[in-house]
């Protein structure tokens, strides 16, 4: 069985920050990637990542910008290291090899950027969070990490006294094998397929968040879903960078009138505004073409592309419909500042991990940021964890249940009588969570979409596979990312029952001012007797 | 709509031939290749096996062929292609060999000829208090070179990759564009070491079919020519690579037309003989189909004189 000081999961920025940071440490490392780094999720980052870094700019401006978009929510602590780390993150960046656009002295451009009161974001023209993944796996092949890539971790276990390990199905050979670890960090990153139309791509299903669930870790803020305001909604969604709006595009009716005249404004506000516009005046366009003259190919030149491939729409001479979509997970496993879970030996990093940092609202520009430092930090810890940790055999049992439970699941007879289909569920999934647990949700809308996920998950239940190989077997995979969603749409779900308030991503019409008195607070969701409960922390000053 | 997709099949493992199956699906009229697979996969045969991330065009991961063209499964629309007939193909990408289906094998086709370049920058070993100030411009150039998907249709259109599979190929090469390139990087000589090994950066036989394949408008085959480039101003000289040069120069300084015949023989070198006697098999070839006149009778283009005032010119400014 491969055996590691550290293992990670999620080959995103976040997880190759990580494994970089715990080789650095001196602990021998591995990565498991369900797909390979340069296809991860972490592309998807457009528009920029922050740093203090302007003359005008400060640390105390910074954190007052994160503070004020999480809306009552943040870990101010937590913020001020964060804040104090990024200027570090982005100059190590730089010194690796990211193409960052200069200014014309030929130092870090910076973009005003989302609700930052300054100009802090970095950015490498609107294909940032590319370029970043590139460069930090280029310096991940550079420190020689043993890398298992086309690998899907079906089943993880950890705490009770047992080092944590995983069953990992490697797609290529077809084979499902144990690794085990004195210490593992979960950097799978979101969840947002959980709903459509969003800006995730086809793995983003929260697998982590499911596994450290099960494993009996905590999750935080789980109601807290940012919704991106730009986006086509056609097909899958396409994520348009507010780097747009800032540039001078204007958001506008099907008559070019303007519908919101303040841009500089939280996403949450944003996307709230958006879609309370979207509600009363049916149509509402992103306008690219109010940029000044030869920027738009200048400065958003994947945009332009990539709105010319999925939507059709030549967006120098047509304004592009938009509506919110899910964008980012803000919630997720807890941790503290190094990435550390409630379960021993189990870290988190990036989007899956919740250290309380962004609240109940993020600042456009800190995932990449966020991602680096989190990564950085847990990687750090780990690799310390797992020098004191003496390492304990993990039960091979685990590796011959999950092979029984594999080979359960494929249908036993060759036809086909099954109306449910993973696809057909997953859409229904994400059209509930769109209508009744996306931007504005009441008591009754949530009630429904519990009942409505129970159901689904009885029907998930009885589907069979068809497919009896494990050779790159997407009819499995995608089954059991559904499995994971469909878990998380409860404990969404759950937590925004419970939190009876309105507060950054969360609105609730049915009590829909902020409700400091009571809900100061975060929420916690964790397994007790084997169903979820909602608790709270307090938020530490 | 109604579509027939008839999709390339292939069982890893056993000895059967590839072959092909067909489904037929109902799809939206905005429905895309990458919908109809997971709807054939999803409903009608869970064991159709491909490869699918973004799903906006912008990761690489589902580069296939739908009616014999490369493309993005994820943005090639379904309508698209049904135009003169509701059935499309669906195979693999060219040059590039397949696991299952339309999985094909990324790390044999790109990821570990791009690890052949040591695809990562060595920073200076002292680390900065700042950021390294550099102009816009050379920014920009490598941003050109790094908006690379790793799609791999440079690779798919190259022309030696048929020939040699063990061919480094543009998207090794550009890759490592991005790093000589870069002002940050201390490790140019050694990496040239790595990209001048046999079957490199002197393997291209610049057809442009690179620079024809890109998506995003890399110019690759550009790219390798700029690396040729900086080699010889680094004083690295490929013997043969310099012999072709030179001997291309001359001839059309000469007479305004390449001198084809000329061309190959100088290029192995007047006392190569191992060189010249591989030539022969490819002159007899030529011969029997017509391809080399006889007597071997090189002409002088009527603009000759101009064209070489014209290259003295270029070589007066470069002196």
């Amino acid at each position: 069985m491969p055996d590691f000081d550290v293992l990670v999961i999620g080959g995103g920025v976040a997880g190759l920050r990580a494994a970089i940071a715990a080789r650095q440490a001196g602990a021998s490392v591995a990565l498991i990637s369900k797909v390979h780094p340069l296809r991860t999720n972490s592309a998807v980052a457009a528009g920029g990542l922050n740093a203090p870094l302007g003359i005008d700019d400060s640390l105390a401006d910074y954190v007052r910008d994160i503070v004020e978009v999480a809306d009552g929510l943040a870990d101010v602590q937590i913020a001020q290291t964060f804040a104090a780390e990024a200027r570090d993150e982005i100059i190590w960046l730089d010194r690796m090899g990211v193409p960052f656009n200069r200014d014309s002295k030929g130092k870090l451009a910076l973009r005003a950027f989302g609700a930052n009161s300054r100009k802090r974001s970095c950015y490498v023209d609107d294909r940032t969070g590319h370029a970043i993944l590139q460069v930090v796996y280029e310096q991940f092949q550079r420190a020689r990490i043993p890398a298992f890539f086309d690998c899907f971790v079906t089943s993880l276990t950890a705490g009770n006294g047992t080092s944590p390990a995983v069953t990992v199905l490697a797609l290529r050979k077809g084979e499902l094998e144990l690794f085990g670890a004195r210490a593992m960090i979960l950097a799978t990153g979101g969840f947002t397929q959980l709903y459509a139309p969003s800006t995730a791509s086809l793995g983003t299903t929260g697998d982590g968040h499911t596994w450290a669930y099960l494993a009996g870790a905590r999750l935080m803020d789980m109601e807290m879903v940012q919704f991106h305001p730009t986006v086509f909604p056609g097909g899958p969604g396409l994520l348009i960078t507010e780097a747009a709006l800032t540039g001078g595009a204007e958001i506008v009716d099907q008559d070019g009138n303007l519908l919101i005249q303040q841009k500089v404004l939280p996403r949450e506000k944003l996307a709230s505004a958006v879609f309370q516009a979207a509600q009363k005046s049916g149509r509402v366009l992103l306008d690219l073409r109010r940029l000044a003259e030869g920027q738009l190919n200048a400065t958003l030149p994947q945009t332009c592309e990539l709105v010319q491939a999925v939507a059709a729409i030549d967006p120098s001479k047509e304004p592009i419909p938009i509506h919110p979509a899910a964008h980012r997970a803000i919630g997720g496993i807890e941790t503290d500042i190094n990435g550390r879970t409630s379960v021993s030996g189990l870290f988190a990093a990036g989007e899956c991990a919740c250290n309380g940092l962004n609240g109940a609202g993020r600042l456009a520009g800190n995932a990449l940021t966020e991602a680096l430092i989190s990564g950085r930090r847990a990687g750090e810890a780990a690799a310390l964890y797992a020098r004191s940790e003496h390492r304990r055999e993990p039960a091979r049992a685990q590796l011959a249940d999950e092979e029984r439970r594999l080979k359960s699941l494929v249908a036993t007879e060759k036809v086909r009588g099954d109306s449910d289909t993973t696809l057909k569920l997953h859409t229904e999934l994400a059209q509930l969570m769109d209508r009744n647990v996306g931007l504005a949700r009441d008591a009754s809308s949530l009630q429904s979409a519990l009942d409505h996920i129970s159901r689904l998950k009885e029907r998930y239940g009885r589907i069979r596979l068809h497919n009896a190989s494990l050779i790159y077997n997407s009819e499995l995979t995608s089954y059991l990312e559904l499995g994971s969603l469909l878990n998380i749409a409860e404990l969404v779900t759950k937590a925004a029952q419970a939190r009876t308030e309105s507060r950054g991503a969360h609105c609730r019409t049915d009590f829909p001012q902020r409700n400091d008195s009571q809900w100061n607070r975060h929420t916690i969701v964790s397994r007790v007797d084997g169903a979820p409960y909602v608790g709270t922390r307090s938020v530490q000053a | 709509m109604e579509v027939t997709f008839k999709v390339y099949r292939k069982e890893p493992g056993t000895q059967t031939q590839p072959g092909r199956s067909d489904y037929k699906i109902e799809l939206g009229k905005d429905a895309t290749v990458l919908d109809g697979l997971l709807k054939i996969r999803d409903e009608l045969d869970g064991t159709l096996a491909f490869r699918a991330s973004c799903m906006r065009g912008y990761c690489g991961d589902c580069t296939i062929r739908a009616n014999g063209k490369s493309c993005f499964a994820c943005t090639t629309r379904v309508s698209s292609l049904t135009q003169k007939s509701p059935e499309i193909t669906v195979d693999p990408v060219r040059n590039m060999p397949v696991i299952k289906d339309l999985v094909s094998d990324w790390d044999t086709f790109l990821w570990n000829k791009i690890d052949r370049i040591h695809p990562w920058l060595e920073p200076p070993g002292t680390a900065a208090n700042g950021e390294t100030i550099i102009p816009d411009s050379v920014m920009a150039d490598i941003r050109k070179a790094m908006s690379c998907y790793y799609c791999g249709l440079c690779d798919e259109g190259c022309t030696v990759l048929p020939v040699d599979f063990g061919f480094m190929g543009p998207a090794a090469l550009t890759k490592a564009y991005r790093f000589v390139f870069d002002p940050r990087d201390t490790a140019t000589r050694e990496r040239f070491k790595y990209i001048e090994e046999s079957k490199g950066l002197w393997d291209c036989v610049h057809c442009f079919e690179a620079s024809e394949h890109c998506p995003r408008g890399i110019a690759p085959t550009e790219r390798i020519m700029a690396l040729r480039d900086k080699a010889f101003e680094l004083g690295i000289q490929n013997p043969r690579a310099a012999r072709h040069h030179y001997s291309f120069a001359d001839s059309i300084k000469k007479s305004g037309v390449l001198d084809e015949g000329k061309l190959a023989v100088e290029s192995e070198g007047l006392t190569n003989i191992r060189g010249l006697v591989r030539l022969l098999p490819t002159a007899a070839r030529a011969l029997r189909r017509g391809k080399a006149p006889i007597p071997y009778i090189h002409h002088k283009s009527p603009g000759a004189p101009q064209i070489r005032r014209i290259i003295e010119k270029a070589e007066e400014k470069h002196r």
